[in-house]
């Protein structure tokens, strides 16, 4: 791709929309990549020769995908509200999440994930627990398994220290530091501290696509942060990488056709791994952008007396 | 050129009165020797290119891969290919009828600036499969069946699909006027027929060599036929 004009980046080219080429010079786009590398890396007098050009563009993606899972660091973020379903339908484009919060009052709560199920399949069961199947033979399901039943309507206790704990809002007493609850079977000794966190909780059932959130979450504004795969929906035009591993996509479509060719000899394909995990790390220091001014900031607080 | 290689050819054949060929059959050996050389510029273009891999090829005048590049792209022919019928996704390649020339081998399909890439048929299904391959309209591919280009993804709306490719050279036709009374026939190249060898200049040796074998098997004579074997075989030893 040509090099715009500072009309065309601020402003598009008075197209709409405006914004669409702001801070688009750190990102080299994917034909630009395959062109590249069939051009430079690719031919009669190279390492790698007779590829199809859908080899290259595979194993380019594939490289993308990978640095959009840890290397990149660029994490999307999908604000949404639960319904009375307590369910969080999961992006598109989801891969794996970073942090889940939830906005309430203005303030971003992170939530912590609960270390129990919080959702299940059920079958439906005859008095005798005996499964029920239909006439081709599947097991007959419930809407909702009891244990999301309850869940969904508010009757699950929580372990955690919100108001679904068996113990929110009760009396007890305290005897040397500890608390005593009358009620309950047993004592209850100090603070869990997995569990002491009075926001909301949620688990991921990544079959299933979806968060599960517990009824305390219904209603209130849930923001995802989440990584893709940089596929952006299939739509190759989208497809960006950021120019600090330009070098790094040559490199690993190099030493994966050549990792895969017959009769390449084992020396070639070591150094094509070399080649590519050496600038991968460059790639990740470069990107980790330590420079004197962000450690001057931290070397600052060495000295901050803790009370 | 065809003119002087015919009569070169007349004055091998002739020595001692060993035979002498029609026009008719000249051409026929001259299009068959202009073929025959013009698929060795191919092999020889890509041992060109081993050579260099070996480094035991030169830069500059020593360049001998340029000159094949150079020649292979004089029957290089850039055309736009027409729609078959109301389809949106396959077209004609070229041929006689279409873009006025045959091809020998399609180099490149592209549209606007984007080439087309030339999947198999065994893969394009594959291909389609995963969406990490599927062709798009950034990568776009192409399959051949029968005479027929098939692109991928298939459009609404018709593209504009341009080929570049290599033609066959036009077959030579050395013409000439008959005088009657079992006179020889004279050179007339201004004949509507006419056509010249397609080849350089530096290939007039090969192609009379040719011509001298296809001569030579024609008319039984076998030292002809070796003459004219060895002395090809001598020049291409030269210049390799």
């Amino acid at each position: 791709m040509s090099y715009l004009s500072q009309y065309d980046y601020y402003e598009n080219g008075g197209n709409a929309p405006e914004d669409s080429n702001w801070g688009s010079y750190q990102y080299v786009s994917l034909k630009d990549i395959v062109v590249n590398y069939q051009l430079m890396y690719s031919g009669n007098h190279s390492l790698v020769n007779n590829e199809e050009r859908y080899k290259i563009l595979f194993h380019a993606k594939r490289a993308i995908q990978e640095l959009n899972y840890d290397a990149f660091k660029e994490i999307k973020v999908l604000q949404l509200n639960v319904s009375e379903d307590l369910r969080f339908i999961l992006p598109s484009d989801y891969v794996n999440w970073v942090r889940i919060s939830y906005f309430q009052d203005g303030v971003i709560r992170p939530m912590v994930e609960n270390i129990q199920v919080n959702s299940a399949k059920a079958y439906l069961q005859a008095n005798d627990n005996r499964i029920l199947f239909d006439q081709d033979g599947k097991a007959l399901q419930p809407e909702y398994s009891p244990l999301d039943f309850s869940r969904i309507t508010g009757q699950k206790p929580s372990i955690y220290l919100n108001s679904l704990s068996p113990y929110d809002g009760l009396m007890g007493y305290e005897y040397e530091g500890c608390w005593y609850f009358d009620f309950a079977v047993g004592a209850r000794f100090g603070l869990n501290t997995e569990t002491a966190n009075a926001n909301p909780t949620f688990r991921i059932d990544k079959k299933s696509g979806v968060i599960n959130f517990d009824s305390t979450m219904a209603n209130n504004s849930c923001i995802l942060e989440y990584v893709s795969d940089g596929m952006e929906g299939g739509d190759d035009t989208q497809v960006t990488v950021n120019k600090l591993f330009e070098d790094y996509v040559y490199a690993y479509i190099s030493y994966q056709i050549l990792n895969g060719k017959l009769g390449v000899q084992e020396y070639v394909v070591n150094r094509a791994r070399k080649a590519k995990s050496a600038l991968l790390r460059n790639a990740k220091i470069r990107l980790s952008n330590i420079h004197p001014g962000r450690l001057l900031m931290n070397l600052r607080g060495r000295d901050k007396w803790i009370k | 050129m065809i003119n002087d290689i015919r009569n070169t050819v007349l004055a091998v054949l002739n020595k001692n009165n060993y035979g002498y060929i029609s026009p008719q059959d000249f051409n026929l050996y001259a299009q068959q020797a202009q073929m025959d050389l013009f698929e060795d510029y191919f092999y020889a273009y890509n041992y060109q290119i081993n050579k260099e891999n070996q480094r035991t090829s030169g830069t500059g005048y020593a360049d001998i891969k340029k000159g094949y590049v150079e020649v292979i792209d004089f029957f290089s022919v850039t055309s736009n290919l027409s729609q078959n019928g109301g389809a949106t996704d396959r077209f004609f390649l070229p041929s006689l009828a279409t873009t006025g020339s045959d091809f020998y081998l399609i180099n490149k399909i592209f549209i606007g600036g984007t080439e087309l890439e030339r999947v198999e048929q065994g893969k394009i299904l594959l291909l389609n499969s995963s969406p990490l391959t599927a062709p798009s309209t950034m990568f776009p591919a192409y399959t051949t069946q029968g005479n027929i280009a098939t692109i991928y993804p298939s459009l609404t709306v018709a593209p504009t699909v341009t080929c570049q490719y290599i033609r066959y050279p036009k077959p030579p036709k050395w013409t000439y006027v008959d005088l009657g009374n079992n006179s020889e026939p004279v050179f007339d190249q201004t004949q509507p027929d006419y056509q010249d060898f397609e080849l350089f200049p530096d290939d007039a040796t090969d192609l009379t060599m040719k011509i001298l074998q296809y001569a030579g098997v024609s008319i039984r004579e076998a030292s002809v036929v070796q003459y004219a074997g060895a002395a090809e075989a001598t020049e291409n030893n030269s210049e390799k």
